[in-house]
């Protein structure tokens, strides 16, 4: 029994790992909380079940779509929202407040276009688990697990290996020095805008098939992935996965013990802990103290 | 008629809240994200009082209030020297937080089933239970609450305020604990937000933790930044506009499942539109730093 919550908690933690994983590497390129990360996630989820169950596309070429629409509807907010934004130089608390703005209008959208309701896109029987060491665990959960685990590793090299990566390092080391060696800045936030989105959409995407999807479910997502960004050390991709998994494992570990109505309170209270005595996270660096 | 009024107390209730939290955000320039919390802490201890222990809500009001500051002071002084984003979120999670609790602390707050039956004001041997009768009782709160932050600001504490929220290190070596101030601002700003709160509570005669979503602190924002931050005269525009207009919606016969999210994508497009276009709201000066 134990060890099930324990699965519990690496599974819904690779979920808020591979959404921080997005939220990162938008975070690393604009420096401000890209709240509306969550509707993009809820809108992959949505987008998914429209080619699939509505429209009745096979898998394979809906799946792929959904996650590009996903990246496209990054790239949209990006270019109407936050470029405006950047051309006027504005401070952080307004791009967080139009992203908050930005959230509301889409969430509400969904709800007007699919109604307040619960939709699961599972069709046909649902099979038995696998019990291992007394837990039981699903295919989709599985899957849920490798694919954040190779999306991690993807990004991870992308970060670290390609050219794009280290465009996107220098942007975020030091903007100015790097339009002055002919890095085009906002070619590069816009990259890691479709990337980030894309990993969104891909994360709603296998939550749809694991629990099922209403419009607000973007909202309780994106806060656990903002606390599990701060924790693990924000706008690292490694952080983002180790602090997606702790805090995962918090949760359903402290539900043990709890009432499972707590989970929330249990999140935030991590996070303030942490912004108090680490602020800089678990894997952050402790030179970026100063700017929290 | 009625209803006319009730649209007013309704959106003299979220002046109270506006005002209360231009004090902080507009005045101090602390981007307070929670500030529902601090109604709920008001209009839940009022009306538990009340309902508990009979105790008239003309005692309970104060005293949510006063806990509402106490709310202030436990969250602010822990979160008050982080830098905007993270209070923003810190508030904000402080406000999730406090719903959690209006949620799931089934013995104190009864949870999801709320708080039924919550009794009005008693007022000269009758009580205050129609609207005719209680939109004098928030129009005085509105008038005390504006014309005290209006003294506030205009005061030597309030410049101190301003000065920090221009520049916090100039006021830092013109010898001032900034760190005391912005927690002083904050306290009063959830003081008068748990007035509110416990205001709602007596009126509406039922709460439960969906009138204190977290999500309805951004509303608030939205009305003070709509508005213009730095202005008091701003949070009254403000806040009036944006409870009253989306009223007409129901008149053009939308079904309420639309008409609902509809407000709120109006809310949402408004708060991304003001960022572009005018960043200092309707009437205000100030523009964020």
């Amino acid at each position: 029994m134990e060890f099930q919550f324990f699965l519990n908690g690496i599974i819904s933690g690779s979920i808020y790992a591979l959404i921080a994983l997005g939220f990162s590497i938008i975070y690393r390129t604009v420096k401000f909380f890209h709240f509306a990360h969550g509707v993009v996630y809820a809108a992959g989820a949505y987008l998914g079940y429209t080619l699939c169950i509505s429209i009745g596309l096979p898998q394979i070429i809906s799946v792929p779509l959904a996650v590009l629409c996903s990246a496209i509807l990054g790239i949209l907010i990006d270019k109407l929202c936050y470029s405006p934004l950047r051309a006027q130089k504005s401070p952080n608390l307004v791009f967080l407040i139009a992203s908050f703005g930005i959230f509301i209008f889409l969430q509400n959208l969904l709800q007007i276009l699919y109604g307040a309701q619960i939709l699961s896109p599972r069709t046909g029987l649902i099979k038995e688990g696998h019990h291992i060491l007394g837990a039981v665990i699903t295919d989709i959960q599985i899957t849920i697990i490798v694919v954040s685990l190779i999306l991690f590793l993807g990004l991870w090299l992308l970060i670290q290996k390609t050219k794009l990566g280290k465009a996107i390092r220098a942007v975020s080391d030091d903007p100015v020095a790097a339009k002055t060696v002919g890095i085009n800045s906002e070619r590069i936030i816009l990259s890691s805008f479709s990337v980030g989105s894309a990993l969104a959409g891909i994360a709603g995407i296998l939550i749809s098939y694991e629990t099922n999807i209403e419009p607000t479910m973007g909202f309780a997502a994106i806060l656990k992935v903002m606390i599990a960004a701060i924790v693990g050390g924000i706008g690292s991709i490694t952080g983002s996965l180790v602090g997606g998994l702790f805090l995962g494992l918090a949760e359903n570990l402290g539900i043990w013990k709890i009432q499972s109505g707590w989970k929330d309170a249990i999140a935030f209270g991590i996070l303030i802990l942490f912004l108090l005595l680490r602020p800089q996270g678990i894997l952050g660096k402790k030179t970026e103290k100063e700017t929290i | 008629m009625e209803y006319f009024l009730h649209i007013l107390i309704i959106a003299e209730i979220y002046i109270i809240l506006s005002l209360s939290l231009n004090l902080v955000l507009g005045f101090t320039g602390l981007p307070a994200f929670g500030h529902i919390a601090f109604a709920a802490i008001g209009a839940y201890t009022s009306s538990l009082l009340a309902l508990n222990y009979g105790i008239s809500p003309w005692i309970g009001l104060p005293v949510g209030a006063i806990l509402a500051a106490i709310g202030g002071i436990l969250i602010g002084f822990p979160s008050i020297r982080l830098k905007g984003d993270y209070f923003a979120l810190a508030t904000f999670g402080f406000g999730l937080i406090v719903y959690s609790i209006a949620k799931n602390w089934v013995e104190l707050t009864r949870g999801p089933m709320g708080l039924p039956g919550i009794p009005a004001f008693p007022f000269l041997g009758g009580s205050l239970d129609s609207v005719f009768s209680y939109f004098p009782l928030t129009t005085a709160f509105a008038l005390i609450t504006y014309f005290v932050l209006k003294r506030i600001v205009n005061s030597p504490f309030g410049r101190i305020l301003q000065s920090i929220r221009e520049d916090e290190i100039a006021a830092l070596s013109m010898g001032k604990n900034v760190t005391k101030y912005k927690l002083i601002a904050f306290t009063i700003g959830a003081f008068f937000a748990g007035i509110a709160g416990s205001l709602y509570a007596h009126y509406i005669t039922f709460i439960d933790p969906t009138s204190f979503m977290p999500m309805e602190s951004i509303a608030i924002v939205l009305m003070v930044v709509f508005g213009g931050m730095g202005s008091l005269e701003g949070s009254i525009l403000g806040a009036t506009i944006l409870v009253i207009f989306p009223e007409l919606l129901r008149f053009v016969g939308l079904p309420d499942a639309v008409a609902a999210p509809l407000r709120q994508m109006i809310y949402g497009l408004l708060l991304i539109v003001l960022m572009i276009k005018r960043p200092q709201g309707l009437i205000g000066k100030y523009k964020f730093k």
